[in-house]
Protein backbone atom coordinates (compact mmCIF):
# COMPACT_ATOMS: atom_id res chain seq x y z
CA UNK A 1 0.00 0.00 0.00
CA UNK A 2 1.85 3.00 -1.09
CA UNK A 3 1.34 6.61 0.60
CA UNK A 4 -2.24 7.85 1.47
CA UNK A 5 -2.35 11.48 1.01
CA UNK A 6 -5.02 13.14 3.37
CA UNK A 7 -7.16 14.62 0.64
CA UNK A 8 -7.26 10.94 -0.73
CA UNK A 9 -8.68 9.93 2.53
CA UNK A 10 -11.08 12.70 2.88
CA UNK A 11 -11.97 11.79 -0.68
CA UNK A 12 -13.02 8.40 0.23
CA UNK A 13 -15.12 9.42 3.73
CA UNK A 14 -16.81 12.03 1.40
CA UNK A 15 -17.47 8.44 -0.77
CA UNK A 16 -18.60 6.42 1.57
CA UNK A 17 -20.90 9.13 2.50
CA UNK A 18 -22.18 9.77 -0.37
CA UNK A 19 -22.95 6.00 -0.92
CA UNK A 20 -24.57 5.48 2.44
CA UNK A 21 -27.28 8.36 1.67
CA UNK A 22 -27.96 6.89 -1.45
CA UNK A 23 -28.55 3.81 0.29
CA UNK A 24 -30.81 5.80 2.97
CA UNK A 25 -32.88 7.01 0.66
CA UNK A 26 -33.38 3.91 -1.39
CA UNK A 27 -34.58 2.42 1.92
CA UNK A 28 -37.53 4.91 2.34
CA UNK A 29 -39.92 2.28 1.44
CA UNK A 30 -39.75 0.61 4.85
CA UNK A 31 -41.70 4.27 6.04
CA UNK A 32 -44.58 3.91 3.63
CA UNK A 33 -44.61 0.08 4.37
CA UNK A 34 -45.02 0.47 8.20
CA UNK A 35 -47.48 3.25 8.08
CA UNK A 36 -49.71 1.12 5.86
CA UNK A 37 -49.18 -1.33 8.03
CA UNK A 38 -50.60 1.01 10.94
CA UNK A 39 -53.41 2.52 8.90
CA UNK A 40 -54.35 -1.21 7.92
CA UNK A 41 -54.06 -2.71 11.78
CA UNK A 42 -56.62 -0.01 13.28
CA UNK A 43 -59.14 0.12 10.29
CA UNK A 44 -59.16 -3.69 10.73
CA UNK A 45 -59.26 -3.82 14.48
CA UNK A 46 -62.80 -1.43 14.06
CA UNK A 47 -64.15 -3.78 11.47
CA UNK A 48 -63.78 -6.75 13.63
CA UNK A 49 -65.48 -5.01 16.54
CA UNK A 50 -67.91 -2.94 15.43
CA UNK A 51 -69.28 -5.04 12.36
CA UNK A 52 -71.92 -7.60 13.35
CA UNK A 53 -70.86 -11.35 13.19
CA UNK A 54 -70.04 -12.62 11.07
CA UNK A 55 -69.19 -10.08 8.73
CA UNK A 56 -66.87 -8.19 10.76
CA UNK A 57 -64.56 -11.07 11.99
CA UNK A 58 -64.87 -12.53 7.86
CA UNK A 59 -63.76 -8.80 6.77
CA UNK A 60 -61.29 -8.48 8.85
CA UNK A 61 -59.33 -11.67 8.75
CA UNK A 62 -59.79 -11.68 4.45
CA UNK A 63 -59.18 -7.49 4.97
CA UNK A 64 -55.50 -8.66 7.01
CA UNK A 65 -54.51 -11.22 5.05
CA UNK A 66 -54.79 -9.40 1.67
CA UNK A 67 -53.06 -6.53 3.54
CA UNK A 68 -50.05 -8.48 4.42
CA UNK A 69 -49.76 -10.18 0.89
CA UNK A 70 -49.40 -7.20 -0.76
CA UNK A 71 -47.01 -5.44 1.74
CA UNK A 72 -45.37 -8.79 1.32
CA UNK A 73 -44.80 -8.23 -2.09
CA UNK A 74 -44.11 -4.99 -1.65
CA UNK A 75 -41.42 -5.64 0.67
CA UNK A 76 -39.77 -8.62 -1.68
CA UNK A 77 -39.24 -6.37 -4.71
CA UNK A 78 -37.60 -4.00 -2.20
CA UNK A 79 -33.53 -3.96 -3.45
CA UNK A 80 -32.27 -2.73 -0.48
CA UNK A 81 -32.81 -3.10 3.50
CA UNK A 82 -31.33 -0.63 5.86
CA UNK A 83 -29.01 -1.96 8.35
CA UNK A 84 -30.78 -3.02 11.24
CA UNK A 85 -33.72 -3.36 9.27
CA UNK A 86 -34.49 -7.27 10.52
CA UNK A 87 -34.30 -6.19 14.25
CA UNK A 88 -36.08 -3.13 13.93
CA UNK A 89 -39.04 -4.76 12.13
CA UNK A 90 -39.11 -7.84 14.67
CA UNK A 91 -39.43 -5.26 17.22
CA UNK A 92 -42.44 -3.32 15.45
CA UNK A 93 -44.14 -6.71 14.38
CA UNK A 94 -43.81 -8.08 18.44
CA UNK A 95 -45.33 -4.90 19.83
CA UNK A 96 -47.54 -5.15 16.88
CA UNK A 97 -48.87 -8.59 17.86
CA UNK A 98 -49.02 -8.15 21.79
CA UNK A 99 -51.11 -4.94 21.73
CA UNK A 100 -53.63 -6.51 19.09
CA UNK A 101 -53.88 -9.82 20.96
CA UNK A 102 -54.50 -7.85 23.86
CA UNK A 103 -57.13 -5.60 22.35
CA UNK A 104 -59.00 -8.39 20.30
CA UNK A 105 -58.89 -11.13 23.48
CA UNK A 106 -60.53 -8.30 25.37
CA UNK A 107 -62.59 -6.75 23.34
CA UNK A 108 -64.74 -10.06 21.45
CA UNK A 109 -64.73 -11.32 25.58
CA UNK A 110 -66.28 -8.32 27.63
CA UNK A 111 -66.89 -5.86 24.74
CA UNK A 112 -68.35 -6.33 21.55
CA UNK A 113 -69.80 -3.38 19.60
CA UNK A 114 -68.45 -0.84 22.09
CA UNK A 115 -67.29 2.20 20.43
CA UNK A 116 -65.69 3.40 23.27
CA UNK A 117 -63.60 0.17 23.65
CA UNK A 118 -62.92 -0.41 19.90
CA UNK A 119 -61.78 3.54 18.76
CA UNK A 120 -59.11 3.34 21.41
CA UNK A 121 -57.90 0.01 20.81
CA UNK A 122 -57.55 0.70 16.91
CA UNK A 123 -55.51 3.72 17.95
CA UNK A 124 -53.27 1.76 19.60
CA UNK A 125 -53.19 -1.35 17.61
CA UNK A 126 -52.12 1.23 14.79
CA UNK A 127 -49.27 2.84 16.85
CA UNK A 128 -46.69 0.46 16.22
CA UNK A 129 -46.51 0.83 12.55
CA UNK A 130 -47.34 4.58 13.05
CA UNK A 131 -44.67 5.21 15.18
CA UNK A 132 -42.32 3.29 13.66
CA UNK A 133 -42.96 5.09 10.27
CA UNK A 134 -42.40 8.11 11.89
CA UNK A 135 -39.24 7.16 13.43
CA UNK A 136 -37.69 5.56 10.08
CA UNK A 137 -38.41 8.91 8.43
CA UNK A 138 -36.71 11.12 10.89
CA UNK A 139 -33.37 8.64 11.07
CA UNK B 1 -21.58 10.66 7.94
CA UNK B 2 -23.46 8.28 10.16
CA UNK B 3 -23.04 5.13 8.92
CA UNK B 4 -19.55 5.29 8.83
CA UNK B 5 -19.08 7.27 12.29
CA UNK B 6 -21.23 4.34 13.81
CA UNK B 7 -18.92 1.44 12.50
CA UNK B 8 -15.93 3.35 12.51
CA UNK B 9 -16.67 3.88 16.65
CA UNK B 10 -16.79 -0.40 16.69
CA UNK B 11 -13.62 -2.09 15.75
CA UNK B 12 -11.66 -0.73 18.76
CA UNK B 13 -10.17 -3.66 18.93
CA UNK B 14 -8.13 -3.71 14.82
CA UNK B 15 -6.75 -0.43 16.23
CA UNK B 16 -3.05 0.31 15.24
CA UNK B 17 -0.03 0.04 17.68
CA UNK B 18 0.20 3.23 19.71
CA UNK B 19 3.02 5.54 18.14
CA UNK B 20 2.29 4.04 14.30
CA UNK B 21 1.01 6.09 11.47
CA UNK B 22 -2.73 5.70 10.65
CA UNK B 23 -2.06 4.21 7.42
CA UNK B 24 -1.33 0.73 9.40
CA UNK B 25 -5.14 0.46 10.02
CA UNK B 26 -5.96 0.53 6.47
CA UNK B 27 -7.00 -2.74 4.90
CA UNK B 28 -4.97 -3.49 2.23
CA UNK B 29 -8.96 -5.63 0.52
CA UNK B 30 -11.47 -2.95 1.30
CA UNK B 31 -8.58 -0.41 0.02
CA UNK B 32 -8.98 -0.57 -3.57
CA UNK B 33 -11.41 2.17 -4.89
CA UNK B 34 -13.81 -0.14 -6.13
CA UNK B 35 -13.99 -2.31 -3.51
CA UNK B 36 -14.28 0.71 -0.51
CA UNK B 37 -17.12 1.40 -2.64
CA UNK B 38 -19.15 -1.58 -2.51
CA UNK B 39 -18.31 -2.18 1.32
CA UNK B 40 -19.27 1.40 2.03
CA UNK B 41 -22.69 0.65 -0.04
CA UNK B 42 -22.96 -2.54 2.39
CA UNK B 43 -22.08 -1.05 4.93
CA UNK B 44 -25.30 1.13 5.27
CA UNK B 45 -27.50 -1.93 4.19
CA UNK B 46 -28.53 -4.89 5.91
CA UNK B 47 -28.56 -6.38 2.67
CA UNK B 48 -28.81 -5.29 -0.75
CA UNK B 49 -29.26 -6.90 -4.83
CA UNK B 50 -26.61 -7.28 -6.88
CA UNK B 51 -27.74 -4.83 -9.55
CA UNK B 52 -28.56 -2.24 -6.62
CA UNK B 53 -25.06 -2.50 -5.54
CA UNK B 54 -23.77 -2.61 -8.99
CA UNK B 55 -25.76 0.81 -10.14
CA UNK B 56 -24.75 2.44 -7.06
CA UNK B 57 -21.24 1.92 -7.90
CA UNK B 58 -20.99 2.51 -11.34
CA UNK B 59 -19.72 -0.60 -12.35
CA UNK B 60 -20.39 -3.35 -15.07
CA UNK B 61 -21.67 -6.61 -14.11
CA UNK B 62 -18.21 -8.54 -14.68
CA UNK B 63 -16.46 -6.06 -12.53
CA UNK B 64 -18.82 -6.28 -9.28
CA UNK B 65 -18.75 -10.29 -9.76
CA UNK B 66 -15.06 -10.30 -9.55
CA UNK B 67 -14.70 -7.78 -7.17
CA UNK B 68 -17.28 -9.40 -4.72
CA UNK B 69 -15.55 -12.96 -5.19
CA UNK B 70 -12.33 -11.44 -3.87
CA UNK B 71 -14.38 -9.71 -0.78
CA UNK B 72 -16.06 -12.83 -0.49
CA UNK B 73 -12.55 -14.61 -0.56
CA UNK B 74 -11.31 -12.46 2.34
CA UNK B 75 -14.62 -13.38 4.42
CA UNK B 76 -16.10 -9.30 3.80
CA UNK B 77 -19.09 -10.28 2.40
CA UNK B 78 -21.57 -13.30 1.94
CA UNK B 79 -23.58 -13.75 -1.22
CA UNK B 80 -27.01 -15.45 -1.14
CA UNK B 81 -28.59 -16.57 -4.14
CA UNK B 82 -33.05 -16.83 -4.23
CA UNK B 83 -35.82 -15.76 -6.44
CA UNK B 84 -38.41 -12.77 -5.96
CA UNK B 85 -41.25 -14.53 -7.60
CA UNK B 86 -39.52 -16.17 -10.70
CA UNK B 87 -36.74 -13.79 -10.66
CA UNK B 88 -33.34 -14.90 -9.84
CA UNK B 89 -31.73 -12.50 -7.60
CA UNK B 90 -28.21 -12.18 -5.53
CA UNK B 91 -27.87 -10.68 -2.81
CA UNK B 92 -24.87 -9.38 -1.19
CA UNK B 93 -24.13 -8.53 3.00
CA UNK B 94 -21.13 -7.60 4.86
CA UNK B 95 -19.75 -10.06 6.90
CA UNK B 96 -19.65 -9.23 11.00
CA UNK B 97 -15.95 -9.49 9.75
CA UNK B 98 -16.77 -7.15 6.28
CA UNK B 99 -17.92 -4.59 9.47
CA UNK B 100 -15.10 -4.43 11.58
CA UNK B 101 -12.54 -4.26 9.18
CA UNK B 102 -14.44 -1.23 7.42
CA UNK B 103 -14.81 0.17 10.41
CA UNK B 104 -11.11 0.17 11.59
CA UNK B 105 -10.54 1.29 7.81
CA UNK B 106 -12.75 4.08 8.14
CA UNK B 107 -11.21 4.77 11.79
CA UNK B 108 -7.76 4.65 9.73
CA UNK B 109 -8.63 7.24 6.78
CA UNK B 110 -10.32 9.66 9.64
CA UNK B 111 -7.10 9.67 11.19
CA UNK B 112 -5.08 9.87 8.26
CA UNK B 113 -7.27 13.05 6.85
CA UNK B 114 -7.36 14.65 10.73
CA UNK B 115 -3.71 14.74 11.54
CA UNK B 116 -2.23 15.56 7.74
CA UNK B 117 -4.97 17.67 6.64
Amino acid sequence: MGEYASSDAAAALARAQELSSMVRKRTAWYVRYQVVYGCAAGLLVLVIGLVKAPFGPAIGAGGWGATIAVLSVYAARQPVARRGFGRWHGIMIGTWALLYSAVLWLGLLFFRGDVSWWVPGAVVVSLPGLIGGYLEARK
Amino acid sequence: MTETHEATGAASDAAPPPGSHPRHGLDEVIHAPVRFSIVATLAAAEKAEFAFVRDTVEVSDSVLSRQVATLEKAGYVAVTKGYVGKRPRTWLALTADGRAVFAAHCRALRAIAGAEG
